[in-house]
């Protein structure tokens, strides 16, 4: 069924070399030593759950707990060190809204640019266009370079192709934070709107008001375990209980 | 390792290549004024200072050279500079490979399909040169799309192979710039292929017949300049260096892709 999504004791672990070597010169002088020199950091270890279709669920954790490195697996861009990893269904290969934008390009360039990359075609792309600059409220600045657009700008067009594109899987990451109330709110409707037509969503956040609301179960990290899942109401309690009383978090690793 | 899926899902991208090419081509002609110019003032200049040094000065005996030149340069200007620029191209493009999950090929594949763009244009200018100099296109050049194919294939081995081996060896991309250097000196370019004949020893005609770009450069060599089409055998050789080139520089991405992420 699509729309799935399993982990199954799923681990990522960076490989932090202590002495970074770039260069063939280096590597040969140190005769490879750097290779066996490596220190290990598991930026999220045993992480299991299972996200059924249709379900929205929220992802809240302190900075560095392990949350991106979830999305990353997820999407598909790293490869987990270990566990297993089951993806039925179209998941959007971004964990960033408006992250394939290039500041060069105009609006619309930077539409079908980041379509693309999220596996449509062009001809899919330009039926959605005036849909989606319609709902940025762009269309006066369609064909300026994206490199001048305001951050909320930035934010409404990324949010529009997002909400647009219809992958089985919708991630969102911290969007709703950058445009004005206006906008929330009526992104917040669109992804409600999504949620009803049966789209699984994940929603990564530091607002937990809005986490509440609009999704019916929450996960949440601390230093890369899976330390609570279930209704949001107690999440959002552990993670300001583990907020208060464990160490501040580490220093974040490398993403 | 299943090598099925990967190329199928390279080839799902392929309207990404187009994008990214489009990206490209922007984003290089902005706010220039002379814009796609300069991509057919490039080799034209090359050709003048080439022709000035080695038939002007130093007087390579070769007819009609300015059409010989471009006729190996176009070619080999392909190969070269589609290599070096896709060698950067996944450390240019880190930051989509770090929030995109999409075949990393298709970075490398779009500076050599980029590069092409660049050469077919610069086939326009050749065109109105040779016929000036009494060398206008005849049949042969039907067979000039085959030999593009078979540049650009040999050229997106190497991008694939250079472009991931910078990643774990920044080295790469100092030493691909002498590399190439030296290789252009190697590959008959500026003189004829029958210069090899004259060489002293006979081990040394072998040694640089080696060169897999030759073939390459003949096909377009043969059809242009000596207006005939090319022997089969040089056609064969052109193909299996090309297949050969990408086959190998896909096989070593595909080996570094998952990897590359942690070497940024």
């Amino acid at each position: 069924m699509p729309g799935h999504l399993r982990f199954e004791n799923v681990g990522m672990c960076f490989r932090m070399y202590r002495e970074k070597v770039n260069t063939l010169k280096e590597a040969v002088l140190g005769r490879f030593r750097h290779l066996k020199h490596v220190d290990e950091f598991w930026a999220m270890r045993d992480v299991s759950f299972e996200v059924k279709p249709g379900e929205s669920v929220g992802l809240i954790g302190h900075n560095g707990s392990g949350k991106s490195t979830l999305l990353k697996i997820a999407a598909g861009i790293l490869t987990a060190t270990e566990g297993a990893v089951h993806v039925e269904g179209r998941i959007s290969p971004m964990i960033e809204l408006a992250a394939g934008f290039d500041p060069d390009l105009s609006g619309r360039d930077n539409v079908f640019l980041n379509g693309v990359l999220m596996g449509h075609t062009r001809r899919e792309m330009e039926a959605k266009f005036d849909h989606i600059v319609d709902f940025a409220e762009l269309r006066e600045f369609i064909d300026v370079p994206v490199k001048n657009y305001s951050s909320g700008m930035y934010a409404r067009l990324g949010f529009a192709i997002a909400a647009d594109v219809e992958p089985e899987i919708l991630m969102i990451d911290e969007v709703l934070a950058v445009g004005d109330e206006r906008f929330q709110q009526k992104c917040q409707e669109r992804i409600r709107a999504i949620k009803e037509a049966g789209c699984t969503i994940f929603f990564v956040s530091h607002s937990l008001n809005t986490v509440a609301e609009l999704c019916e179960r929450v996960l949440v990290m601390d230093h890369g375990k899976l330390v609570f899942d279930g209704p949001p109401q107690p999440a959002i309690d552990r993670y300001r209980e583990l907020q208060g009383l464990s160490r501040p978090p580490p220093v974040r690793g490398p993403s | 390792m299943n090598i099925a899926r990967p190329v199928l899902q390279v080839y799902d991208f392929r309207e990404l290549i187009l994008l990214l090419v489009g990206r490209d081509l922007k984003v290089r002609y902005k706010r220039s004024i002379l814009g796609m110019f300069w991509t057919l003032l490039n080799p034209l200049l090359q050709m003048a200072v080439y022709t000035l040094v080695f038939s002007t000065i130093m007087k390579v005996g070769v007819p009609g050279f300015p059409v010989f030149l471009m006729a190996g340069l176009l070619p080999w200007t392909l190969v070269s500079v589609a290599t070096i620029g896709a060698s950067v191209s996944l450390i240019n493009n880190q930051g989509l490979i770090r929030k995109v999950a999409v075949p990393q090929a298709v970075y490398p594949l779009a500076v050599v399909a980029s590069k092409l763009v660049d050469m077919v244009l610069s086939l326009a200018p050749l065109v109105v040169l040779a016929a000036l100099l009494g060398r206008p296109p005849g049949l042969p050049w039907v067979f000039l799309p085959v030999a593009l194919l078979i540049a650009t294939v040999f050229s997106a081995g190497l991008a694939l192979l250079f472009s991931t081996l910078t990643v774990f060896f920044r080295d790469v991309r100092h030493l691909i710039d002498i590399l190439f250097q030296v290789w252009f000196y190697l590959t008959p370019v500026l003189y004829p292929v029958s210069y090899l004949e004259k060489l002293p020893y006979p081990w040394m005609k072998s040694l640089l017949m080696l060169n897999p770009v030759v073939y390459v450069v003949q096909c377009f060599q043969a059809p242009i300049y000596e207006g005939r089409f090319p022997e089969a055998r040089m056609v064969l050789l052109a193909s299996l260096s090309a297949a050969g080139s990408l086959v190998l520089g896909f096989l070593v991405f595909l080996r570094g892709e998952k990897r590359h992420i942690h070497y940024f």
